[in-house]
């Protein structure tokens, strides 16, 4: 292993810090976990473009805040991650599962009973253990789509640790993989994709957030488009301690005109009205990290 | 794992509980419990020992507190200095038996689940620690007391728990049902 690797697994988003986790969940008696989560979530907020990022996003969805409250702010987002990728590995290591309480179950039933879906999330409470959730509970079978993990040894690590009974497709290879969602949403899957934040080169529709211009992926859309098949927003909040709310708002029908664009355009608007209700109300939940949008020009 | 569904009284079931004293508080607290007016649309509640929070985040206040106080009263600093510098000390000291007890665990009996061993061990640190400061002159022995009260209180309260195990069943499964 050359120097600069080795040096790598420590980064943030380093093998060590998942490695640490786990060794965490097996060892850590509950009674002392939050004062674990409390010293650790601290700790990460000398991570200073991950605090950065978050209190640019903050500065925006709660405009005229003040960048002391917006580091206490940060202080709680790096508190629900913590707790969120600790409950997730805590499923996948010892099956433990949360509470689980759900908000719009007719629109979540309705998902179940319709022949394939488009299940649209966003970087919110803990989108494993909601997709892990439907692999336990659903009939249907759920495709879920996320973004690889940068680093290769963690890559490594999270598919050498991943859950049985749950299929993870990974956004690189977009032409192959969107063929192969086509057909599984066809064949009656859920496909499960974080529709908040374009990362790499994923093809993206313009979108409107808190006001501000921004970009969406493409694929939730299109692929809702071609296979004829509802977007059910769906959210899973953290309410507390091994506490989740799963929220299942009301399908976006995406209707076929000959202005493809402007039907995108409604979806995309609809898919924007229901994420900035919920990043409103959990702003502390909103897992992104890097500045959502760009700085205004001078 | 057992899970009870759309039942919010539920979330009082002692099996949600861990330590004695928690658990018989939840059986009063379901014997008086009456269905929930404010119910979620469909609910899903796993029986496990630790799931309920306020008992958990009210053990780690409370051992965070005792061993603040500990340390502070080690520190040859004036009290208020003392103490800020103590919550942090106590945050790490509250480490040391997961980062050096886990490893060795790990040598001996192999990757797995060591969470009771691991709990079994900082609680025997805590006692340790009250033993030596409850008998001491230093002002956390308030603190020590408090923690053998604590500990007295719970095992009073296991004894009840064991009398009243098939009251608590049948009160459980009337829930479950």
């Amino acid at each position: 292993m050359t120097r600069s690797a080795w040096w790598r697994r420590f980064s943030v988003r380093g093998v060590v810090w998942r490695q640490l986790l786990r060794f965490a969940i097996l060892n850590v008696p509950p009674w002392t976990e939050p004062v674990i989560m409390a010293f650790w979530a601290a700790f990460f907020l000398l991570w200073g473009p991950g605090r950065r990022g978050v209190m640019r996003n903050l500065k925006v969805i709660k405009p005229g805040s003040l960048a002391i409250t917006n580091f206490f702010r940060c202080y709680r987002v790096f508190w629900n991650y913590a707790w969120t990728i600790a409950d997730n590995v805590r499923f996948k290591e010892l099956r433990t599962i949360p509470d689980w309480e759900f908000t719009g179950w007719d629109h979540f039933q309705e998902m179940q009973a319709r022949g394939g879906a488009i299940l649209l999330t966003a970087h919110m409470g803990s989108y494993d253990l909601g997709a892990h959730l439907f692999s336990e509970t659903s009939t249907r079978r759920i495709v879920m789509v996320r973004a690889p993990e940068t680093d290769p040894q963690t890559r490594e690590f999270e598919e050498h640790h991943g859950a049985e009974g749950l299929r993870i497709e990974f956004n690189t290879r977009a032409t192959e993989l969107a063929l192969d969602l086509l057909e599984n949403v066809r064949e009656g899957a859920i496909v499960a994709i974080q529709g908040d934040r374009v990362t790499g080169s994923i093809s993206s529709l313009p979108a409107t957030l808190f006001g501000r211009v921004t970009t969406v992926p493409a694929g939730p859309f299109a692929l809702a488009m071609t296979a004829r098949v509802p977007i059910f927003p769906v959210f899973v909040v953290r309410m507390g301690r091994r506490r989740y709310r799963l929220i299942t708002s009301r399908p976006i029908e995406i209707t076929r005109s000959r202005n493809r664009d402007e039907d995108f355009a409604r979806a995309v608007a609809q898919w924007m009205v229901e994420l900035e209700h919920v990043v409103r109300g959990r702003w502390y939940q909103w897992f992104t990290f890097e500045p959502y949008w760009q700085e205004p020009a001078a | 794992m057992n899970v009870i569904v759309d039942r919010p009284e539920a979330r009082l079931l002692p099996s949600r509980h861990r330590f004695a004293l928690t658990r018989l508080i939840a059986y009063l607290r379901l014997l008086r419990a009456r269905p929930s007016a404010n119910r979620p649309e469909h609910l899903i509640l796993p029986i496990d020992r630790d799931q309920t929070s306020a008992e958990m985040n009210g053990i780690a206040i409370w051992v965070l507190v005792t061993t603040t106080c500990y340390f502070a009263a080690a520190l040859p600093l004036a009290l208020p200095v003392a103490v800020v510098l103590a919550i942090p000390l106590a945050a790490i000291a509250i480490h040391l038996p997961i980062v050096v007890g886990g490893p060795i665990i790990r040598l001996i009996i192999g990757d797995g689940d060591h969470v009771k061993i691991v709990s079994v061990i900082t609680m025997a640190l805590l006692l340790i620690a009250s033993s030596y400061f409850a008998v001491s002159p230093a002002w956390a022995r308030f603190a020590a007391w408090l923690f053998f009260a604590v500990l007295i209180l719970n095992s009073a309260a296991a004894v009840i728990v064991w009398l009243l195990r098939n009251s608590i069943r049948a009160a459980e499964e009337r829930c479950a049902n």
